[in-house]
Formats: structure tokens, sequence, C-alpha cells
């Protein structure tokens, strides 16, 4: 059965418009008679600009005196690297472009081929699907094209990126995904958008600067710097080159990753937008959060502000692409803004109605600065642990999401009759532990969160969500 | 107190050690291993541009630490336990670092059994369980083919029960 036209949303959202530079190209990519489709004509040329900067990477580092040693002039090297990279690279992605097919299947699955070759066919059940992101690359936004990167359950490979749509089109078929993953008819067009917060620039850098660790390199640079001033010893300023460069060039790229980052709620989940060179938007589908952490350093609390990480199932964590990643919600918030956020994902959580099993005063000599501030808790829904003195972090899994726990005792700990309880969530940022425990409640608090978990497990209902079925073909 | 803490880990529940075969098949593995260290003290006498206390060190040193490893791979492999509950599996471990993992049977995703040539050799096998998260490591090393075959299966059996998705 083909399917028809992605249908077109009349009228474009007005959160996070197209940031293209003013090149548009016209037209898409082709339909076969089978209803298959193929990404936009245009993106074997995006590729080939996209090489350029290698290009001159490669020119600026041979410049320094290799063109000479093989008989060439530095001019031909020039046009050859500049001409002849971009040319291949273009020609390579021609040949990926006219054997990229996508298409959603009888099934409702949507099914990609692709490989030139290597033939890879791949179908991804849509039932398990986790997140949905637009991104623009630099490049991309040249020509106001847009990459589409789909992200289900699974290991490696489980994610399918689309390079290159018009920014509309690539719209469309995020939410003809969502829709179809969240059981609705896949033709109800864009959803709306209502925005929830938005992070300025200013509060952005200043919480970059002032994250605990930036802030004791950078205080330390200035202490070297100042040092070595005074001593007149200038070896001390190739240390500062380091302790003051490389917090420095992280928030730089921090900044650049999340400037305007904002959060929006529509009915397909929580919709993330940020970016400064490449603009990124991300849709969460609710119910795909497994783990949420506030983290909260010491210089943030003076305007009550706490950073949101997140772990959802395929993306970030170690073994995603080989890249690791870090999921955030929101890179900075006030708690009242952050809990709002929260509420989205996880409805109905009260992190002020727990009540905490605190670690006992001998965890003290284990872990002396931040005993106090060490412990559990848990209520009908989820589970939460708390850690840390200088950086708070506050740690909360659904029993639903607990995937199995774990108990575990080092020779330390086992002196002072102690315990740690892990809760393990899907591979992320989010690690949710409770450190430092009495042993035997330790052990209790493990059976009863596997109990829980189990429990949880079978009232969950969030799967298809917006369907509100049980969600029976969710996994294995 | 010690009871107290070994409470925390081994409370409640009936254990089912693993084989102690196990136990010769790691301290086998000790053994080829120190073939390398025993070539290498060898070498020390041998080439002789070291002075000879250093080469009566390292063997002293190479010998304690042999009947330490013998020792602890004996401990080790008696700490290794597992206990199939109602709902859940317990897996326990370590004896420096103890560890008990618990792992409700809804949340396998995939039963591993392997066994590497010594273990083959030995028969003996081991049953790993693979939950969605990377952190689960519940793996029971040191069972007999014929019982790791039955628990892959009665695991295999509980999980599809009560499957769930992530």
């Amino acid at each position: 059965m083909p399917e028809p036209e992605p249908s077109r949303s009349p009228l474009p959202s007005a959160v996070g418009d197209d940031l293209g530079l003013g090149l548009t190209i016209p037209g898409r990519g082709s339909v076969d008679e089978a209803g298959r489709r193929q990404v936009h004509p245009i993106s074997p040329l995006v590729h080939g600009v996209g090489a350029l900067p290698i290009g001159f990477v490669i020119v600026f580092a041979m410049s320094a005196g290799a063109f000479g040693r093989w008989g060439l002039s530095a001019g031909a090297v020039i046009v050859l690297l500049l001409i002849a990279l971009p040319l291949v690279v273009g020609a390579w992605s021609y040949v990926g472009w006219r054997n990229l097919w996508f298409w959603f299947d009888e099934d409702g699955d949507f099914r990609v081929d692709s490989g030139v070759l290597t033939k890879q066919q791949r179908r991804l059940q849509l039932s398990r699907l986790q997140s949905v992101d637009v991104a623009q690359p630099l490049v991309a936004r040249l020509f106001s094209m847009a990459e589409l990167t789909v992200e289900v359950a699974g290991t490696q490979g489980s994610r399918v990126k689309l390079q290159f749509l018009q920014l509309a089109d690539a719209r469309a078929l995020r939410s003809e995904l969502l829709a179809r993953a969240a059981g609705l008819r896949h033709d109800v067009g864009e959803a709306p958008e209502e925005p929830v917060a938005t992070v300025a620039p200013r509060d952005l850098a200043v919480s970059l600067l002032l994250r605990t660790t930036t802030a004791f390199l950078l205080l330390l640079t200035a202490v070297i710097v100042v040092g070595t001033v005074w001593s007149s010893g200038w070896g001390g300023l190739v240390l500062a080159l380091f302790t003051g460069g490389l917090p420095v060039l992280m928030v730089v790229a921090e900044f650049i990753k999340y400037f305007n980052f904002t959060v929006s709620r529509s009915p397909d989940g929580l919709r993330l937008r940020f970016g400064m060179a490449k603009t990124e938007t991300r849709t969460v589908p609710p119910g795909r959060v497994q783990a949420i952490e506030y983290v909260e350093p010491l210089l943030w609390r003076h305007w009550g502000w706490v950073r949101l990480r997140v772990n959802i199932a395929g993306v970030g964590g170690e073994d995603s692409g080989g890249q690791k990643e870090e999921t955030i919600l929101v890179p900075v918030a006030t708690r009242a803004v952050a809990d709002d956020i929260v509420q989205r994902v996880l409805p109905g959580l009260d992190l002020g109605a727990l009540s905490w099993t605190t670690a006992p005063e001998r965890s003290r000599r284990r872990s002396p600065i931040q005993w106090r501030n060490l412990g559990v808790a848990w209520d009908g829904s989820v589970f939460a642990t708390r850690c840390g003195r200088l950086t708070r972090r506050l740690t909360v899994i659904p029993h639903a999401r607990t995937q199995s726990v774990r108990l575990t005792q080092g020779p330390w700990e086992r002196a002072l009759d102690l315990a740690s309880v892990h809760v393990d969530s899907t591979p992320g940022p989010v690690k949710v532990s409770g450190l430092h425990l009495d042993a035997v409640a330790a052990r209790t608090i493990a059976d009863e969160q596997s109990a829980r978990a189990e429990r949880g497990r079978s009232e969950d209902r969030s799967i298809r969500w917006a369907a509100g079925d049980d969600g029976d073909d969710a996994g294995p | 107190m010690a009871d107290r803490t070994n409470e925390a880990f081994t409370s409640g529940d009936e254990w089912t050690p693993v084989s102690s075969k196990l136990t010769t098949a790691r301290r086998l593995l000790l053994g080829l291993a120190y073939l390398l260290v025993i070539a290498g003290v060898v070498a020390l006498f041998v080439i002789g541009r070291v002075p000879e206390f250093v080469a009566w060190t390292g063997l002293a040193v190479a010998l304690v630490g042999f009947i330490w490893l013998w020792w602890l791979i004996g401990r080790r492999v008696r700490s290794f336990g597992y206990s199939e509950r109602g709902d859940d599996l317990l897996v326990t471990s370590g004896i420096m670092f103890r560890r008990l993992v618990i792992v409700p049977y809804g949340r396998m995703q995939l039963v591993d059994v392997k066994a590497g040539p010594i273990d083959r050799w030995m028969g003996l096998t081991t049953v790993q369980l693979h939950t969605a998260a990377a952190t689960t490591d519940a793996a029971i090393p040191g069972l007999e083919p014929q019982i790791a075959a039955d628990l892959r299966d009665r695991l295999a059996r509980r999980g599809e029960q009560r499957s769930a998705g992530l």
C-alpha cells in the first residue's frame, strides 16, 4: 500500500523557525512508484561544500613547506585540494544518495534501505522510537536544509540519519514519525508547541563559568599567573595555558552548543532547540526518559540554578556511535522552572513529599565531606538518591525504568558496616547510586526496589502514550 | 559487626554455589600466566646485568604473589553464588569488593551462555544476563554445561512471561 505524500503543515511553527542563511533550493527528493522516498537531490552538493573546510585545514597544515618537497607549485596543490576534495566527497555522496530510500511499510514500520558497496536494509519499529532530532549543521543552513536523526531503543546501529531534507520536509517527517509512534493517525500534521523555558545567553555563560571544576581551574590559573609574574619564573605560564585554556575551550564549546536553548511542550513530547553554529531540535517523547539528575554546583546556589541531565535509551551514553554525549533537558534553569520541565516528562513527581533514608553518622569516616547529603528515598512510582556537597546531585528513576539493582561494598565500607545501592538505568550520564548506607538497610532497600521495579513495569502505560493502549508490541 | 555486614550479602535466600572445578580452571590459568613471570625472572639471572639481590627480590615477590593469588582464587570462587527467587535472580561475588546484583526476570533482554577454551576443556560454562542497562553485570561463571543450559532455559522462560519493553 503506497503511503500518501507526507502532509505538510499548513502553518509553520512559531518557535525556532528556519535559521537558514538565505539560499533556498526548491524541490524535494523523488518518490518512486512503491511510495519510497529519497532525500533532497541537493544533498551531494551540501556534503561537497561541507568538505571544503577540511581542504582548507589540510592546505593550512601543509603550508609549512611541504609543497616544495613534492615538486608541486603551492597553487596547484591548493586548487587540487579545494576543488578535488569536495568533488570526490560530493561524487561519493551522490552514489549514496541514489541508493538511499526510506518509506513506511504496510506494518507501519519505518524502513531505510541504504549503502553502496554493502547494502543495508533497516526496519525501525516505531513502537520503540526513543527520539527524533532535526538538526541544521552550519553547511546545511546555507541551503536551508536539515538532517533528521531517528533513534530507536537498541544498541549500536539503531540510529538512522537522513541527510538532507528541506527543513519543512524534515519537520513533516518528524511529526509523521512521532504521530505514528504515538499510535495516532499519521496525517495530523505538526503538533502545536507551547514554550516552557528559554535560557538567556548571559545566564548560560555565567553558569558555565561557575561550574565547580571550571571555576576551580580558572581560580588555579589566576593563582599560577600571579605566582609566576611575582616570582618571574616563567615556566608556570605553560601550566597556566593548560589549566586556563582547557576550561575556557570547554566553556566556549558548550556555549556555542547550547546557545539559545529553548524548551517547549508539544503533544509529541518535550521539544528542545539549541545551537549557534549547528542548530538542533530534539524531541523527547514522554515516557522515554529513563532517569533524571538535578546537578547543582556550589556557585550556582546563589541564583538557585540547576542543570537537568537525563538518560534516554539509545541516546548519549558511551555506546551510541562511539561518541560520548551528555543528554540534557536544560543546561541551566531555576529550580522552579526545572521542576516544571520535569513535570512534563515525569508527571506527578513530588520530590518534596519524599522521606529520605540518610546515610548513618559513621559514614562520615568514609566520605567526610558529602556524608550529610547522602540518602535515598522512594514513593509509589520513583526511586531517588542524592549525593555531593560542593556539587549537589539529585537523581530520580521511575520504578518502571529500573533495569536491575546492585549492592556493592568496598573494604572501607565493610569495616564501617556500610554498603551502597545502585539502581541500573540505560547507558547515559545519570548514575543512580545511594552511597554508604547501613549495610542491612541497604540490602532491604535493594530487595524492595527489585519488587517495586517488577510492579512498576506491570502498571506502566506510557509506551504508546497518545493511544493509551498497553504497548503490547513494545519490546522483546 | 562482620556478621551483620555478611548478612546484608548472604541473608535469607538459598544460594547455589558454583562448581569447585572453577578453582582448578582459574589456577591453571594462573599457572600459564606465571610461565611468563618465571621466564622474566630467569632472564634476570641469566642476563646478569642487574645486581643479584634484585633478581632474588624479584623471585621472592613472584613466589609470594603466586601463593597469594592461589589462595585468593579459592576464596573468590567460593564467593560466587546465585539464587533464583520468585520474581528475580540474585548473583553475588567478590571478597574485597563485594557485589550483589538483583535482576528482575522481566528486565532480562538476553541470556548468554559462553565458555572459553580452558573452561570448555574443564567442562565449565558462564551464564551472563543482560538488561537494557550496560552496568548490570550479572555473570555466573563455573557452571556445569547441563546446569547452565537448564538455568538459561528457566530464565528465558520466566523472562518471556514477564516480557516488557524498556
